[in-house]
């Protein structure tokens, strides 16, 4: 009987098994308390040099005193931004120039401005980032700013991160020459394969473990126990939209609709669209024609913006947009599904209740219409991050975010923002989840 | 089987496959909502102007055009790791259909009467209580044969002794050698026996070979040279059109469509259909499901058309070149592959 040609390719795939730490093989059976076996699992450091060293090693090596806002932090943060944001490294990697941006010598101020002074503030101690394999920049935001609140820090790069990551490294790295050595001391990345002996190692050591990454991730790691006073902070998977009010759109002067719209397509086709607040959805709020009007005009703004950018797509990921939207169609989710090229798809939702927040392919957005914005609270979900929107003001939004009380949606930003870090993230003020607070009454 | 030009062919598909679109249409809710969605409708002035689905639809949808109680078998695919099996709805006339066709066009090379038959595999594979695509081909193909031989033993080794026996029962007179591409190359060179007499059919996709540097000149040439086989036929299916096989002529200038379906290789970026010798994503067309809608398929193989009317058979002569490679988003809340722990 005929098969599928390459189905038959699958049994030869045994062969390749994931390669393994030295050790991860034989403790894997081993129970965490045989901690002089778990210290012996290896891991690679990055930063602040290269090394293969045992876990307990590595966790003996990060020492060094900061406290909240270090100025030796503050001065090696912005040195390294300076780096980043030197022309021809910010031309390759746009995202670099973001991430330069944030660590300019003002923006870490506020950040340490902005903590309540009713308190004495202090450190943590030892954080463990773990940030997902596939955004290069989230791990550096997430070590920069708990660092600045003077923690000792270990990031578990994944040996797949992407050539950005690299970059980051490296300039990391070059910065260190004019660093206190403080700096060097308190801080490392490091790299390893699967094993839970590392991972456990490290769990049990940190006072806060950060897991960026996505449930299935934030699951696996939850395998390991912290130790009883040690926190930590999950962020796990979350899907956003976008929401329009049509007669704003149809208002707005054409420059408005021009740079909204390369908002948009920034918001979206930076990482595949697949980053969490990217926006799969865009409801349009407003009466019927009004909204027909305005989506028509917000696609050829997109489509053009999109063609201006040179977002394109592969065949592969052409089949994967058909795949999902003839999927939503099958479902009866889908009015109708529009390709402009294989950049662009459309899909208009049959009901707004309808709203996919699952990934669709890269460029892929569904419609659907609601009334007034109100008509939103219903349909949020507690994985709901960020609503990038148009048309709204400060009150209405306000309301809406009261109205909702927290069963979704952490960030409400213009569109075109949906990409731009700051320090509260997913409903969580990280500078000051990296800091505790004494109480001095005299 | 293979009798058809492709233009005798386009006029006699054309209006089978658009009355198998409007009957699928009228059957198949979900395929009617994706037609619907997408603004397709008559008149279709060619085949390639079908609407197409793509076949990963059938991992993820249950996509039939009879009522359940009309199921008579359903197949599925062997999934790879992470995705659901391929779900094939057959009636008792459209699982007969196939059959039928199946063998109609395995006639074309193998003749009228069952040959004895050699199976580049080890039985074990067709026990196997999940049973694997590569345990059902072997099962769909013993069909086709009789006195059936493993070349392999239960172990995967290779059994000299029960190879010699058969070529001492059969090695005489015309016999079938069936087994997937990679474990013909690797086994069967290694015999040493005189195949001559033996037609040879494989299938299984050419990867493993592409790793190693084999193209199909190469596999026939050693073949020939090294066990005799000169009598090599390549084929093409996929269990989402179970009953098609595209079949590689006899002089190995490409596979070829059975009269009752073709292929459309489609530019991926237009979706038009790509002129001859332009590599595009295969889109293969055939006549046989009824029960639901798999008539045309786009599927995530690469291909091109080497010749139309040209070679040894009539109608389109094409070659599969590889497979899609999966779209994978940079997405921060895809960790897909990477968790941290589990040694």
């Amino acid at each position: 009987m005929p098969h599928d040609a390459t189905t038959h390719d699958a049994t030869g795939q045994d062969a390749t098994t994931h390669s393994n730490t030295t050790h991860s093989k034989t403790t894997h059976d081993v129970t965490r308390h045989d901690s002089a076996f778990l210290d012996d699992a290896m891991l690679d450091v990055r930063f602040p040099a290269d090394g293969r060293v045992p876990v307990a090693e590595l966790l003996s090596r990060v020492r060094g005193s900061l406290e909240v806002g270090d100025e030796r932090v503050r001065d090696f943060l912005t040195a390294f931004g300076r780096r980043l944001l030197r022309p021809a490294l910010a031309r390759r990697h746009p995202e670099l120039g973001s991430l330069g941006f944030f660590l300019r010598p003002s923006e870490l101020a506020r950040t340490v401005e902005s903590l309540d002074r009713e308190h004495v503030r202090v450190p943590r101690g030892l954080v463990l980032h773990i940030p997902p394999a596939n955004v290069d920049t989230v791990f550096v935001y997430s070590w920069a700013l708990s660092a600045l609140m003077g923690n000792r820090n270990v990031v578990r790069l994944s040996p797949r991160s992407g050539a950005v990551s690299e970059v980051i490294v490296r300039t990391l790295r070059e910065t260190l020459g004019d660093a206190d050595p403080v700096v060097a001391a308190s801080q490392a990345i490091v790299s390893y394969e699967r094993s839970d002996a590392v991972t456990s190692a490290l769990s049990a050591a940190c006072d806060l473990r950060v897991v960026w990454g996505g449930d299935r991730t934030v699951t696996e790691i939850r395998r390991h126990p912290l130790a009883p006073h040690a926190r930590e902070l999950t962020f796990p998977d979350r899907s956003s939209f976008a929401v329009v009010r049509a007669a704003a759109w149809l208002c707005a002067p054409r420059p408005a609709r021009v740079t909204t719209a390369e908002g948009f397509v920034n918001d979206t086709y930076w990482f595949d669209q697949a980053a969490c607040s990217s926006p799969r959805t865009v409801f349009w709020v407003g009466d019927e024609r009004d909204c027909e009007s305005a989506r028509a005009d917000f696609t050829d703004h997109v489509e053009r913006a999109v063609t201006a950018r040179g977002w394109g797509v592969d065949a592969a990921m052409a089949v994967e947009k058909r795949v999902s939207t003839y999927g939503l169609a099958a479902d009866g989710l889908a009015e109708s599904v529009e390709f402009r090229g294989n950049a662009l798809a459309n899909v208009r939702l049959s009901a707004a209740a309808a709203a996919p927040r699952r990934w669709l392919g890269a460029g892929t957005f569904a419609h659907a219409r609601l009334a007034t914005l109100a008509e939103l609270a219903p349909l949020v979900e507690r994985r709901d991050q960020t609503m990038t929107h148009f048309g709204f003001g400060r009150e209405e939004l306000e309301e809406l975010a009261r109205g909702l009380a927290g069963r979704g949606v952490d960030r409400m930003v213009p569109v075109g923002s949906a990409l731009s870090f700051h320090r509260v993230w997913d409903g969580v003020d990280l500078p000051a989840e990296f800091t505790r607070l004494v109480t001095v009454v005299r | 089987m293979f009798r058809l030009t492709a233009a005798e062919k386009e006029a006699v598909l054309l209006p089978e496959l658009v009355e198998l679109t409007e009957h699928h249409r009228a059957a198949c809710l979900p395929y009617r909502r994706i037609l619907d969605a997408v603004g397709a409708a008559p008149p279709y002035e060619r085949v390639a102007d079908l609407p197409w689905l793509p076949v990963r639809l059938f991992k993820t949808h249950e996509l039939r055009s009879v009522p359940e109680d009309q199921v008579f078998r359903v197949l599925t695919s062997s999934g790879t790791t992470g995705q659901r099996p391929s779900r094939v709805y057959l009636d008792r006339a459209a699982a007969a259909a196939q059959t039928r066709m199946l063998a109609a066009t395995l006639r074309e090379v193998l003749g009228e009467r069952r040959l004895p038959m050699l199976v580049v595999d080890s039985r074990s594979v067709t026990r196997d209580p999940t049973l694997s695509a590569r345990g059902a081909g072997v099962l769909g193909m013993m069909t086709f044969g009789r006195d059936h031989t493993f070349v392999l033993d239960e172990q995967g080794r290779v059994d000299a002794e029960a190879v010699k026996g058969f070529l001492a029962r059969h090695g005489h007179e015309r016999f079938l050698v069936f087994g997937f591409t990679f474990l013909v190359w690797v086994h069967l060179r290694a015999l040493g026996a005189d195949l001559s007499r033996g037609v040879l059919v494989h299938s299984g996709g050419w990867k493993r070979l592409a790793d190693q540097a084999v193209g199909n000149a190469e596999f026939r040439r050693r073949l020939a040279d090294e066990c005799g086989l000169t009598r090599v036929h390549n084929f093409y299916g996929m269990v989402e059109q179970i009953g098609t096989v595209f079949l590689e002529g006899p002089d190995g200038d490409g596979l070829y469509c059975p009269d009752f379906a073709d292929v459309v290789i489609r530019d991926p970026n237009t979706w038009q259909e790509a002129p001859t010798s332009v590599p595009g994503l295969i889109e293969v067309v055939s006549t046989l499901p009824t029960s639901y809608p798999g008539h045309v398929l786009l599927t995530e193989d690469l291909g091109v058309v080497r010749g139309v009317d040209d070679g040894g058979l009539p109608g389109k002569r094409f070659e599969v070149l590889g497979r899609l490679s999966r779209a994978e988003a940079r997405g921060c809340s895809d960790t897909a592959g990477d968790t941290v722990g589990q040694s």
